[in-house]
Parts: C-alpha cells; structure tokens; sequence
C-alpha cells in the first residue's frame, strides 16, 4: 500500500478535486515533449501544481486524461484505442527512443501502456469514465489495481475498515443532533416523547 | 469471567481458566487450545481446533469435537465477558460443532458456517432476548441455536419432536420471529422496533438480511417503510453473492441473477477515496464544530463520492449506509455493532457485511452449490451418504418431460424463483438455457412476467413451490386468472414436505386454485401420471391450468417412452380398482396410500373400488355420479386442507341431489392444524391420511368399528430399526 496518511490538501486546491467539474479534454500543456502533472499522487507531498519531467516548470489547470495521452476522442472505439496505442507504443519505446530523452520517453511509455489497459478492459474504462465524469483524476498508480480480482482482497479490506470507521463517526456526529426540534419523522417524535418522560 | 464448568458424564476435563494456559496473547506462534494438561486429547481420538498463525484450523481426524469453550455457554448472557480472543476461539468451536452436528443429522450447512463470526458478534454485544434478532429465511441459526441454550437438542434438529430447522417463536424466547420465507425479517423489525417506541421501551432490534433475500420486493417495501419512520432499527446484509438455490449450473457456480448482485458487488470494489477523506476531515475542522448546517450540507455532497457509487441507494431508501465490512472478522463486528448500539438517534442503519458461504469448511467453499441442504455426510471428507433409491424424484421427472416437451415446442419456456436445483429447472437451464428464466426470490414479479410471456403466445411454465407460490396469488388471480391466459403452474412440494416443516408445506394449493373460475387443477397419482399432465398443460393453450406434485421419489410406474407424456382428457379421471360398496376418490399422490389401504381392507374380506380423480376442476361428473350410484359409501381423499378436492366434489354432489339419496360422503383431508416438522411417515401419521387411517375410517363406516380400532401401524409390527 503506497498510501500516505494524514495528506493535507490545501483549501486553494479544494475546487478541482470536490466539485463535479467537466474537466478541459485538450488542455494545451499537452505537447510532446510533455510536462506531465499529477493530481494527488500518492507518497509525493504536492504544493501548487508543478511538472515532474524536463525540470521546467509549467502550470497545467487539469492533468491529461487516459483519451488525452491516447491522443483520441472520448467515445473512441476499442479499434481507435488499439491504433493509438500501437502508435504512441512504438514511438515511445526505451529501445527506439532517443538516448537525452529516454527516462521521459519511458515515463510516457508507461503511461501509454496504462491507459491502454484501463480503456481496453470495457469494465475499468467504464469505472475511469465514471471518476473522470466527477471530476476525480486519480494518479495511475491508484487505479492500476482496480478490477483485477485477485490483488483486490487484502487492499480492499484495509481499504474496508477506514471506510467504515469514517462512517460510523460520520453517523455517530449525525446522531447527536439527529432528534433536533425541527425533525418531524415519526421516530424522531417517540424518541423525544420517551427521553422527556424518562 | 465464565464460570467453569464441569460437564458430568462426557468425560471432559476441566475449563482452561483453571489451568495456566500455555499459550502467549497476541503471539503469532503455532499454539494448541488444549481442553486439559495433559496431550491425550488427540489419541483420544478428539477433533482439535488449532489456531495457527492468524486463521484457526479445524482438524476433523477425531471422533469426537473437543470445545472447552463452546461447553462454557449455556446462554447469550455467558459471553459478555469473552476477550477478543475469545471470541475467535468461540467461532472456531461453533464452526466446528455445527459441522460436526450437520454431520450426524442432515439439513442446511453452509448458511450457518457463514454467518458464526456475526452470531457470535451479535449475542456478545446485544442482550438477547430483551434485543431482538430476527434472521430472515432462518436456515443459518443453526450457531444461534447452540449459543442459545439448545446445544444439548441439535441432534434432534429437523425430526420429529425435535428442534425446528428455522427459528420458532414457541420453541424459545430467543427466536424473535419465525421464519422460512425470505424476506420478511426488516418488516417484522420494523415492527418490533415501533412497537417498542410506542410502549416507551429501549432495546435494540436487528434484522439480518442476505442478498438472496434482498431480491424480493418485500425486503424495499420494509425498507421503504422504515426510511420514512426513522425509528432506531440495524439491518444486517448479509452478502455472499449467494441468490439462488443453487447459485450454480449443473456445471458450477453462477454469476448471481439480478442487477442487485452487481450493484453490491461495486460497493465492495473500493477505489481509493483516502485522500478525499482526509481533506474532508480538515475541511470540516477548519469550519469549526459549530457550523452543523454546513458540515452537513457539505456531508451530503460527499457522502455519495465517500461511499462509493451505489450505497446512495440504501441512503436514498433512508438507511444509513455502513459498509462493506469482513463479515469474518469478529473484532471489526463487534466494533461496529458496540458503536452503533450506544449512538442515542442513528435511526435506521444498514451494515453491509460481506461473507462466505460454507467458509472455515473446505469441502463447502469448494463445492458448486456450497453444501447448502445436506443429508449425513462425513465430517472430514464433506462426502454425504445419499442413499440410491430405485426411482428418482417427481422434480426430476417433472424436469425431463418438461425437456422433452420443450424440445417438441419452442415456444415453452420456463421460469423459476432461485430455486433452480429445488424446481429441476437447472436441468432445463442447461438444455435451454435461453428459454430458462431465474427472476431471483421474486414469485410475484415470475407470475406477472409469465403472463407477460403468455400474451404474446408462448408457452411458460412457472415451477414455484406451492408454499411459494402464496406469495404471487394476487398476481395468479388477477394478472393471469382473470384475463385467462394460459400460463402453466407446476407446484412442486404439494402435501407435506417432511423435515422442513409448516414454513414450506403445500397444504393451501388445492384450494386456492380450484377456486379460480378459469383455472384448470389436476394432479398426478404418479410419476407417469406427472408426464403426462405435463404434455396436458402444454396443449391447454387458451386457459391458465396447474398441477401439483408432492416432495419425494416415484412409485416405479411404467414411464411412458421417451419420457414423453400423451395429452390427457381434460376433465376425465380413472378407475384403478373395480369393487363393490366402498369407493375410494383419491386426488394426487395420496391415491398411493388408498392403494395401501386397499391392501390392508382385503384381510377384512372388503375390495374397495379406488379411482384416481385427476382433475379437481373441471371435475369428472360422469366418475362421480357412477361412484355415487353404485357405491354405498364414498370416501374422497386429498392431502389438502379444507376447501380443496372434497369441497368441490360435495358441493358437486349436493347441487345434483346425490346428498338428498342414501350415500354416505366423507372428505379426508389435512386436519385444521399446522402440521410440526418430522420424518414424511410420521407427518402422514399425524394428519391421519395413511393407509390405516383410511382403513379404519372405511371399517367404521361399514359398522365394523372395533376392526377399525385394533388396526396396528405397520410399522409397530416391525421390530425396531435406526
């Protein structure tokens, strides 16, 4: 688990992460050589927004999605995927890639490939879909394990016991002033009717 | 601390609170629970419960079951003082003694072994009986019955005269509700849980739910309910991608049916919401502990994004949303179940646990259908001993004519309600499996989905359980009945079902089919009788029509050839038997024990006539009026309740005069009373339909009645067996 805790987003950055916000599908910034920047990437602590390739440094508003790097249309077919793919793979190749660029070549390649799995496997590009329709970009490395069952196990059942301990506190403040005069249900009148005769 | 015990008579020794345990708290080294100092346990040939590492393995080598700390707890109240680990150690010893009693008495496995980490969860946090538990179905209190006083019976779980195989209100204070239909159990919460308001008391009330039983409409109506009268109620959904019954083909498992099971299935598959969770948190921190508005209208936004997609539909519903939780792991539970318990207002609350079936027992994980209903089997190889009767049973007669007609006609189709591996239909399912429909328990939603189907000229037939089948009579009445389409219902488990009880027995059809102005009702006297209504149900195309078949196997009829039934005369019963004074009217398989009792009337020098009525409507007049003119006693017999056969047949009589002639009319049917659950003899016995009982009531008619009284029961005469 690559996760950090107690990761501490500054109130500046709440607006990209929270608020389902149709992000830009052709930022700009995407131009090869890219500065490529991730969106709360696990185990890097992040101030504002800075490329980790090229050492320059450059301000992109949302960070290039799956179709983005693929260079296709959102509504590309498995068939436009797989040329893309095949293209952007054969260019980026640590084998084939010039030699002053060949970790950012590799960088790249990786992310080709990943977005090629995610879009490839109709069940995981439906859940990316899904995320990026929220707004969510997830660094690929925290989507990578989805959907393959046998990783999920032991990483979902950690994943399980915040989750659940996060909503038994959230029920737990809820429930505080749950009765509260202007609640009408029925079980909220008995539960007051019987705390005023006991 | 629990006091030890000392159990006279069984040899064990002592409580291990007595002894300085040998093992280290918290240690992950390979340690023993051994029962006393000494390590004879094991050449005693005692069935050893080892925790190594982190899981507990069960060693099953032994003869006996070895649980020093299940043998501590008589009541609920005796475990409110286990440690953690205890706690484990008590699921493990549980496990292994529902196994170990499955083993030796037969019925449902696999359902209890998943849910022991809960029970044991739920007796150590709520006090039980003031706290009601109520287990929807109730096939997997098996462990809440050991923990609540009954261990001492389990062995006589499922008999006659013994403990009830789901929960009963009369059987003990610790069963809140009885059970045995699905689905019931957040209704008859939401019940208790208002009552409880009303009458200004305090306890808690939870429901425990599965998935399976979430696929039933009733199970939203309760939850629709309880949303909007926000009284205090903890539902417990117990999910283990287990609908139906099997939830497997004949060639494995299966995907569960219905878009339920996926939507379940995406709550469990959490993306990493961590990061949005810890910005949450020191966002509400920096608005400060006052602002309850915005924290919760900020809450609201994020409540659908912190849960992941789908609980919003629980919330939507009203209930609040926890989960998914290790159904397995004790700790978690009991952490859970102590929280929610002291929150003063949670309202109603869903906790989503995720389970295994059959888990902690290999043979069960591994098997298709899970070990779910069993007979004896063989504790350390999960191999059950199914004895190899000559005939086969009526659901798999009934499935392979189904087949045979289904080949001849493609317009037949068939639809079943989870119940897959009960109706025969996954034989069907693997012939055809396009034209098998599984709707989930849902017997409401199959009989408006077969008239569905009906209208647009197909051929459906619905296999529903006549106990079941209850479930979807308005739907009979008014979707199919009234508006006369030809839907075909095959009801299976007519009569008495023997070990499952009065939950499951199919007393009610008869009547409540023969009462339908457009329905057609028969029922076979036998398997090949069951053929052929089959082909009789799929050429009656402009009317709806159904048959009845009880639980159990064949009587060796000639089959008719290539499993394929003739079309009979609609309305035309059979003579079997020609004879002389007495005529005896059976109606369905019960026309087996009049044969019976034919048998046993020749040593009285009386030759019954037997007739096998066949259809209840339209009835057979012609049979009846000769039966009535050249007989002087008519008995007619069914293995119904009041309101079936007999009714129709003295109605029939009285309406054209017969009554007002000498003929002596007796109805035998099931007496006004449930029947308990026991051994199918025993159950025949006690409703008074054998072939004495029929005897004797033949011989009383006949002015012999001292004859009828002496009559001994077969089996009296036989010496004893096991």
């Amino acid at each position: 688990m690559c996760c950090n805790s107690g990761v501490i987003i500054p109130i500046t950055d709440l607006c990209f992460s929270f608020f389902p916000t149709r992000p830009d599908p052709h930022p700009n910034i995407i131009s090869f050589p890219a500065s490529v920047s991730f969106r709360v990437r696990p185990g890097v602590p992040h101030g504002p927004v800075k490329s980790i390739l090229n050492d320059t440094v450059q301000f992109s508003s949302e960070p290039p999605s799956f179709y983005d790097l693929l260079g296709i249309p959102e509504t590309g077919n498995l068939l436009e995927i797989k040329q893309a793919y095949k293209q952007l793979a054969r260019k980026y190749h640590p084998d084939v890639s010039p030699p002053d660029q060949v970790e950012e070549y590799t960088k790249r390649f990786i992310q080709v490939q990943e977005a090629y799995e995610t879009l490839s496997d109709p069940r995981r590009r439906a859940l990316y879909d899904r995320d990026l329709a929220k707004g969510i970009h997830f660094a690929f490395s925290a989507r990578r394990r989805i959907g393959l069952e046998f990783d999920e196990q032991m990483e979902d059942k950690n994943e399980w016991k915040s989750r659940w301990e996060s909503q038994l506190s959230h029920l737990k403040k809820r429930s505080m002033y749950k009765d509260s005069g202007d609640n009408m249900s029925w079980g909220a009148r008995m539960r007051r009717q019987r705390n005023e005769s006991s | 601390m629990a006091v030890p015990e000392i159990s006279i008579g069984r040899n064990l020794p002592r409580s291990p609170y007595l002894l300085a345990p040998k093992f280290k708290y918290g240690g992950r080294n390979q340690f023993c629970v051994k029962a006393s100092a000494s390590s004879s346990d094991h050449e005693n040939g005692k069935m050893v419960i080892r925790k190594e590492k982190e899981s507990w393995t069960l060693d099953f080598s032994g003869e006996n079951l070895a649980t020093p700390l299940l043998d501590t707890i008589n009541f609920p109240v005796h475990m409110k003082n286990l440690s953690s680990k205890d706690l484990e150690q008590l699921a493990a010893e549980l496990r292994a003694e529902i196994v170990y009693v499955v083993s030796k008495t037969g019925g449902h496995l696999s359902s209890s072994l998943g849910v022991v980490e809960l029970t044991v969860a739920l007796h150590h946090v709520f006090n039980t009986p003031d706290d009601k538990i109520i287990w929807d179905v109730g096939h997997q209190t098996y462990g809440h019955k050991i923990l609540t006083g009954r261990r001492s019976k389990m062995h006589t779980i499922r008999k006659t005269s013994g403990l009830a195989g789901f929960p009963k209100r009369d059987e003990s204070v610790y069963d809140a509700f009885g059970a045995g239909h699905s689905s019931t159990s957040i209704s008859a919460g939401l019940g208790m849980a208002v009552a409880r308001d009303l009458l200004g008391k305090n306890n808690n009330v939870i429901s425990v739910i599965g998935d399976g039983a979430m696929t039933a409409g009733q199970a939203y109506e309760a939850m629709n309910n309880a949303g909007f009268l926000d009284a205090n109620l903890i539902v417990i959904l117990n999910d283990n991608k287990q609908v139906s019954l099997p939830t497997a083909t004949l060639d494995g498992p299966a995907t569960p049916v219905g878009a339920l099971s996926g939507a379940l299935s995406k709550l469990q598959a959490s993306p990493k919401f961590r990061q949005l969770r810890e910005a949450a948190k020191s966002i509400t921190k920096q608005i400060g502990p006052q602002a309850h508005e915005v924290a919760a209208k900020f809450d609201e936004y994020t409540r659908g994004m912190l849960s992941g997609s789908g609980s919003t539909f629980f919330e939507e519903l009203g209930l609040y949303y926890i989960g998914p939780v290790d159904g397995h792991n004790i700790n978690d539970l009991v952490t859970i179940f102590e929280k929610v318990k002291e929150m003063p207002a949670p309202g109603p609350v869903l906790i989503h646990i995720v389970t295994e079936k059959g888990k902690g027992y290999p043979p069960a994980e591994a098997a298709a259908d899970r070990m779910h209903g069993v007979v004896k089997y063989d504790p350390k190889t999960g191999k059950q001993n199914k004895p190899k009767p000559s005939t086969l049973a009526y659901t798999q007669y009934f499935a392979e004519s189904l087949i045979k007609e289904a080949e001849m006609d493609n317009k037949v189709v068939a639809i079943h309600a989870a119940m897959g591996g009960g109706t025969g239909l996954n034989y069907f399912q693997k012939r055809f499996p396009d034209r098998c429909f599984d709707v989930g328990i849902a017997e409401q939603h199959a009989v408006t989905f077969a008239a569905g189907l009906a209208t647009e000229g197909l051929k459906p037939f619905c296999a529903i359980y006549s106990s079941f089948l209850q479930r979807g009579y308005d739907q009979v009445v008014h979707d199919v009945d009234l508006q006369k389409l030809p839907v075909r219902f095959a009801m299976d488990r007519a009569g008495l079902v023997g070990a499952d009880g009065p939950t499951h027995c199919g007393a009610f059809d008869v009547t409540y089919m023969a009462c339908l102005p457009n329905m057609v009702v028969m029922a076979p006297s036998d398997e090949a009788e069951l053929m052929h209504m089959v082909a009789t149900a799929a050429a009656i195309d402009d009317r709806p029509s159904c048959f009845r078949f009880p639980r159990g196997n064949g009587v060796g009829a000639v089959l008719p050839s290539n499993n394929k039934g003739t079309p009979l005369e609609i309305g035309k019963g059979r003579i079997l038997r020609e004879g002389n004074r007495v005529a005896l009217l059976g109606y369905g398989a019960i026309v087996q024990q009049c044969l019976g009792a034919a048998e046993m009337l020749k040593s009285h020098n009386i030759l019954p006539t037997i007739a096998d009525a066949r259809f209840c409507k339209p009835l057979d007049a012609d049979l009846i009026r000769r039966l009535a003119k050249e007989h002087e006693i008519l008995i007619t017999v069914e293995e119904g309740s009041i309101g079936g056969f007999g009714s129709h047949v003295s109605h029939f009589l009285s309406l054209n005069g017969i009554l007002d002639g000498p003929l002596k009319l007796r109805s035998m049917m099931l007496p006004d009373r449930y029947i308990d659950h026991g051994a199918p003899q025993d159950q025949i016995e006690e409703a008074g339909l054998s072939s004495r009982h029929i005897c004797a009531t033949v011989l009383s008619l006949l002015g012999r009645p001292k004859e009828a009284l002496t009559l001994q029961r077969e089996t009296d005469l036989l010496p004893p067996t096991d």
